[in-house]
């Protein structure tokens, strides 16, 4: 059965940041299960494409929509639909980890017994019971990037927005990273994870599109030819060319 | 509500692992803790001269209510919970949306689906709960003396009205400056000054000898007055509840237009 409207839909989105244009009349869309991969260059405008998803940011222009529903209209949404890991894991330096997941469950509206499974399944799943008692402010770049994850996962979301989560972790944490994303794909959720590392995008994305310098320049399922993306990717990245599938 | 419930316990939990609140509350509640001791001697000392004049202040207004305040009611002793509550809401303030912004934690709480209105509620119901309990634990000392003591109840009463209203009126400013301020410092030196300004913005009218007019209006310290001598009006109460409306209502347009500011 077909699903009348895709989870994710951005139609003519644009934002300008400092001054200046950072994504341009940007449509994609996203269906369940999908795994898309946003590469470009820095400042391409990936984060601030995932910050707008994530309703952080209010586009200027165009609309986004979340589940066929119009998100600038209905904020909300975000409570129960999405997680986010936003890039270097923000995080409250003075609460613990387990202070950190359970905020955030009690933000996502979980409470009670909700909580606490949600809590000790992530916790389980992230193998984060050694960290638990120790407060964010000290753990490394590569625990919080765990923690992090971890919050955006708590409230079991159907769409998960990653902003370099590959961030300072280990190739072990790494390959963990990669089968918790595909584990959630698997469950049905969509996935939209921002990388530079062109590795990161052919191991565990079935889709990647490519922005530059605000624009979308390439948006085409992943065939696993990792020397044909490498060459769209500077193709796009050192001359700008469209390569739109 | 839920989610304003949520960012409420988060920034109480906050507050209270943060060594800033223990270290403030300790040293505020000590230096009044001695100010109440000096007070108590002094009335003590009097005792005898009261006992002989008709119609002599007693324990009430020579200790519960200076205890409290100093400026307003010529105390012997300077710095009452009114004058320390200048210098401690600001600190404590300064970090529930400043500092939030500094750590990238504050469009967090906007993606979890958390509206402008219930961030900035829940932070300040946090905040105005640490300082009702700062309160509390000021009057528990003239309190403790109550079964000895003949207390103007009536009076103490409206005084610690006056002043949780007043709490509630710094709070707000607090709260609305972190929410400007994209570091604690910014927002803490803001909401220091703005608190004074209140404070004292009849002071040039008094000395004239003006007792009413718009600076006496503006002026936080008028309409506390009035509730420190134990007069409770409408008019008092209604000054709280706008600077209160007014800071909260700036305080959620700002983080709303975090959105579009990026």
């Amino acid at each position: 059965m077909t699903l009348p409207h895709p989870l994710l839909k951005l139609d003519q989105v644009r934002r300008h940041r400092a001054g200046r244009p950072a994504v341009e009349r940007l449509s994609l869309t996203l269906d369940r299960g999908q795994i898309l991969g946003l590469l470009g260059v820095n400042g391409a405008g990936k984060s601030t494409t995932l910050a707008m998803i994530a309703g952080a940011l209010k586009p200027d222009e165009g609309r986004i929509e979340l589940d066929g529903q119009d998100f600038a209209t209905h904020p909300a949404l975000a409570r129960g639909l999405l997680g986010w890991l936003p890039e270097r894991a923000p995080h409250w330096p003075e609460l613990t980890v387990l202070e950190h997941l359970q905020a955030h469950a009690r933000l996502r509206g979980l409470r009670a017994g909700g909580l606490k499974q949600a809590c000790e399944s992530t916790i389980e799943r992230l193998e984060l019971a050694p960290l638990l008692r120790r407060l964010a402010g000290v753990l490394s770049q590569g625990q919080r990037q765990r923690l992090g994850l971890a919050c955006a996962l708590l409230h079991k979301p159907r769409l998960l927005v990653l902003d370099e989560p590959a961030n300072a972790l280990d190739p072990v944490q790494v390959a963990a990273l990669r089968k918790v994303i595909r584990e959630e794909a698997a469950a049905g959720a969509a996935v939209i994870l921002s990388t530079h590392l062109l590795a990161e995008t052919t191991a565990v994305c079935d889709r990647v599109a490519i922005l530059h310098e605000g624009r979308l320049r390439h948006d085409a399922a992943l065939d696993g030819d990792h020397a044909a993306l490498e060459h769209t990717f500077f193709e796009i990245a050192m001359n700008g060319k469209d390569q739109a599938a | 509500m839920s989610s304003m419930g949520s960012v409420a316990r988060l920034e109480l939990r906050r507050l209270l692992v943060r060594p800033l609140a223990w270290v403030l509350a300790a040293l505020t509640l000590a230096q009044l803790a001695w100010r109440f001791v000096l007070l108590l001697g002094n009335f003590l000392d009097n005792q005898v001269k009261l006992a002989g004049t008709p119609g002599a202040p007693g324990y009430t207004d020579l200790v519960g209510i200076p205890l409290l305040g100093s400026t307003l009611t010529m105390g012997i002793l300077p710095f009452g919970l009114t004058e320390l509550a200048l210098l401690v809401v600001p600190l404590l303030t300064m970090s529930t949306l400043a500092g939030d912004r500094a750590n990238g934690t504050l469009p967090l709480l906007a993606s979890s689906g958390t509206s402008p209105a219930a961030i900035v509620l829940g932070k300040y119901f946090a905040v105005l709960l640490w300082l009702l309990g700062w309160l509390a634990l000021t009057v528990a000392m003239p309190l403790s003396l109550a079964h000895g003591t003949h207390m103007d109840s009536g009076k103490l009463a409206a005084t610690v009205l006056g002043l949780a209203l007043t709490l509630a009126a710094l709070g707000a400013i607090g709260v609305a400056c972190s929410a400007f301020a994209s570091l604690p410092a910014v927002a803490a030196t803001a909401s220091l000054t703005l608190g004074l300004a209140l404070f004292t913005a009849n002071l040039a009218a008094q000395k004239a000898g003006v007792g009413n007019g718009v600076w006496n209006w503006l002026s936080l310290s008028t309409h506390l007055e009035a509730l420190l001598r134990g007069l409770v009006s409408s008019a008092d109460l209604v000054w709280f509840a706008l600077v209160i409306v007014i800071a909260l209502a700036l305080a959620i347009r700002r983080v709303a237009t975090d959105k579009e500011r990026g």
